[in-house]
């Protein structure tokens, strides 16, 4: 198959990516009745993941996994990509989701979430910090982007 | 993502999605969605429009009921 990134975006993701520390786990959920938008998802994760040994995929049908589609919330929703903390055998869910295609803009997102989680570093404001930690209610941000 | 560095502090409490809004065509018609970005707080409760800074994210959100 073709690949989507072209040498000198490999070339420059493997330059960033000389800056993870801790190992991050990227969970994607896809669907055989989306695959228009799943294999594109899946592939660009294929060409990117394996760039660094800090970084792991695993890839899960949607359908065929039900449990785990619960556990991440993300029943009906492919793609869908979670970036989870891996320490040893343990996967930290940090609340992190990405539904749609991670192309264009959403790619440069996805980078830096895989940075981001990799220092298990938010790098908010105290005074945000200290906001989030205290909230007691649920707080669901559905935040709606498009690749340009 | 300010969404997702937000979703850190407490994952617990936050889900933080970052939605392609013409993957996701049904959602978006779902709340008219039309700028992006878009945040959608709480199925509607709130939004907040544009790529907007922390502490005004912050502002915004302390309007809500706790």
């Amino acid at each position: 198959m073709e690949r989507l990134l072209p040498d000198e975006i490999v070339t420059q993701v493997r330059q960033i990516f000389e800056k993870l520390v801790n190992p991050v786990q990227v969970d994607l959920f896809i669907s055989e009745d989306r695959s228009d938008t799943c294999e594109p998802t899946r592939q660009l994760l294929e060409e990117v993941i394996p760039l660094s040994d800090k970084l792991s995929l695993v890839v899960h049908d949607l359908k065929a996994e039900p449990e785990m589609a619960q556990l991440y919330k993300v029943e009906g929703k492919a793609p869908a990509i979670v970036v989870n903390a891996r320490d040893g055998q343990t996967v930290t869910d940090y609340g992190i989701r990405y539904l749609g295609v991670p192309s264009g803009h959403e790619f440069s997102t996805l980078i830096n979430d895989l940075l981001m989680v990799s220092n298990r570093d938010s790098g908010l404001s105290p005074e945000m910090r200290t906001y989030l930690k205290g909230l007691t209610q649920p707080l669901h941000m559905e935040v709606f982007t498009t690749p340009t | 993502m300010l969404a997702h560095a937000m979703a850190m502090e407490n994952p617990k409490m936050i889900l933080a999605e970052g939605v392609g809004a013409m993957e996701f065509y049904e959602l978006s018609e779902k709340y008219g969605i039309g700028a992006v970005p878009d945040t959608v707080v709480n199925e509607g409760e709130h939004r907040v429009v544009g790529a907007v800074p922390e502490n005004y994210m912050l502002s915004e959100l302390k309007q809500l009921a706790k």
